[in-house]
């Protein structure tokens, strides 16, 4: 089984572009491009400076890891309520909680297909369970020992921002 | 029957997907948020169709379809995977346990319902008694026609339904307007290139949710062999063109059960009032006739003794509206509902021409119609 370091870069953006396309084209109806940006420098916190809503699924395996995705709050309040079939009034009742759980979804969807993919390379790995952070100004500092790569995605005039941040597992 | 479907998923979002994909069958479906949970609701429930996900706190899917499939009593309930987890190392693990189909997470509504449907015999809430739609009530109905001035053509002669009238170009484009929203009935032209209609309505045949969606072929009036396949494929009726605008309205209230009656009938304090419209054709006729009975009997239950035929909107007699009209009187007559006519000058000299309605008397508005009642 190669090692983290040796699987080419383009592995990754494919990967984790084809897992944000499949889910927010399946589920949302909507297509995402990749922006093109360096995918070893981190999100600029001044990037993130508005409330965000932050999704968190791991993988643990032949390659422990954890996927970050960052919705700017209104993108994940019409993402939520596209989801649910809820319209602006009936979400604001259900409140940030039916927000976070559909953000958690969708994270949760998206590093499936993602670490889905992985398996099928001979990567096996499972799933955790979905975590949300709400904040701004978030800025993330890995161990110095994890492959970290970063990605931006357009989807309609919103940005969606991947932080991956992998090791070798088992 | 109504079918019972247990979820188990810690999502509340995947939850509600699922509430939503089945809220238009006569399917109940009952949450849980862990294996615990989703095995204590199985014992009590006894769904006919378990959706699993796997990954989920306290007990996982795989501890819990392991428990399920090891209980001589649940384990014969169907279970379908709907889970993230959709490695082939997972799928085998779970594939050998015992599941009977799988679908991986992110994934379309029609698959879910596709799915099941193959499990249960999924029918549309219609099917069960509910309240009867009216004609005032809106509806969708999807056109599928190449030809913008069609479209148009339909658009503006029902533009006073309450009825969304929508349009699409190609069967592509129907089939996802048909994934998108609900369709009360769609109109497919049969002159579509490659005889794409008939392929189209194959396809709408085969999914759940279209399955029993009334389809009516639009086609020309001298086309006899596509009106021929049509009808012998299932299509649920023809709209030849030239469109006759308001056949085409009965046609389309006919086919999705609408209750018209609301339409021709009311009462308006202690009167029956049947207003009958502009274009009084046989079609009409026919509509109004079939509610007849029924609306007089409802009437007379309910304590009105008196009836206004108001025509004042009816631009011409012809023999099909006085046939109808004398019927009409018969029926009110027959259970001593005292009746008067409302109609405007052009009617009443027509009427002068006929022997039969020679002595009828007409009022020019319903307030008159209603004070003439006094005298009774």
């Amino acid at each position: 089984m190669p090692a983290i370091e040796d699987i080419p870069e383009t592995v990754f953006q494919d990967t984790v572009s084809r897992a944000v396309h499949r889910v927010f084209s399946t589920m949302l109806g909507r297509s995402a491009v990749l922006e093109p940006i360096d995918s070893l420098t981190p999100p600029d916190a001044t990037e993130l400076e508005h409330p965000h809503v932050v999704g968190t699924v791991g993988f643990i395996g032949s390659i422990n890891g954890l996927i970050y995705l960052y919705l700017a709050v209104p993108f994940a309040q019409e993402c939520a309520s596209h989801l649910l079939g809820m319209n602006t009034a009936q979400l604001a009742k259900a409140g940030d909680e039916a927000v976070n759980d559909a953000i958690g979804e969708i994270t949760n969807m998206t590093v499936g297909t993602f670490k889905n993919q992985l398996s099928d390379r001979g990567f096996p790995c499972r799933l955790t369970i979905p975590s949300i952070l709400r904040c701004s100004r978030i800025s993330i500092k890995p161990m110095s020992s994890a492959t970290r790569r970063i990605y931006r995605f357009k989807i309609g005039s919103h940005i969606l921002t991947a932080d991956l941040l992998m090791q070798t597992g088992e | 029957m109504r079918y019972k479907l247990l979820t188990v998923d810690d999502s509340k979002t995947v939850r509600i997907i699922v509430q939503k994909a089945f809220k238009l069958f006569d399917c109940e479906v009952i949450e849980a948020y862990n294996g615990v949970e989703g095995l204590a609701l199985a014992s009590k429930e006894s769904p006919d169709v378990i959706l699993l996900d796997v990954t989920m706190p306290v007990m996982d899917g795989i501890e819990m379809l392991t428990k399920l499939k090891s209980d001589p009593v649940l384990k014969s309930i169907p279970v379908v995977m709907l889970t993230a987890e959709g490695g082939k190392d997972s799928v085998v693990k779970v594939a050998k346990i015992g599941v009977r189909d799988f679908i991986v997470k992110p994934f379309k509504e029609d698959l879910l319902i596709q799915k099941v449907g193959r499990i249960i015999d999924l029918k549309p809430i219609t099917d069960t008694p509910t309240k009867v739609r009216s004609v005032f009530d809106p509806a969708t109905v999807l056109i599928v026609e190449d030809k913008p001035a069609i479209y148009a053509q339909i658009q503006d002669g029902l533009k006073h339904t309450p009825w969304d009238i929508q349009c699409v170009s190609t069967t592509g484009e129907a089939i996802d307007a048909c994934g998108r929203s609900t369709i009360d009935l769609m109109m497919i032209s049969l002159s579509l290139p490659d005889e794409a209609a008939f392929t189209l309505f194959r396809v709408l045949r085969a999914n759940l949710k279209t399955k029993y969606t009334p389809i009516f072929g639009l086609v020309v009036k001298t086309d006899a062999a596509a009106q021929q396949l049509a009808q012998q494929v299932g299509f649920t009726g023809l709209a030849t063109k030239p469109l006759d605008m308001s056949e085409l309205e009965a046609k389309i209230s006919r086919a999705m059960n609408l209750d018209t009656s609301e339409r021709y009938f009311r009462n308006d304090q202690d009167t029956l009032v049947m207003s009958l419209p502009e274009n009084c054709g046989l079609a009409v006729m026919n509509e109004v006739a079939t509610h007849l009975k029924s609306k007089i009997s409802e009437a007379v239950d309910s304590g009105i003794n008196k009836a206004v035929f108001d025509l004042h909107e009816v631009r011409r007699l012809d023999m099909n509206l006085i046939k109808f009209l004398l019927s009409a009187m018969q029926s009110c007559r027959e259970v001593s509902l005292h009746f008067s006519l409302v109609g405007s000058g052009a009617i009443v000299t027509e009427c002068r021409a006929y022997e039969d309605t020679r002595s009828w008397h007409f009022y020019e508005t319903l307030e008159e119609a209603r004070a003439s009642f006094l005298n009774i």
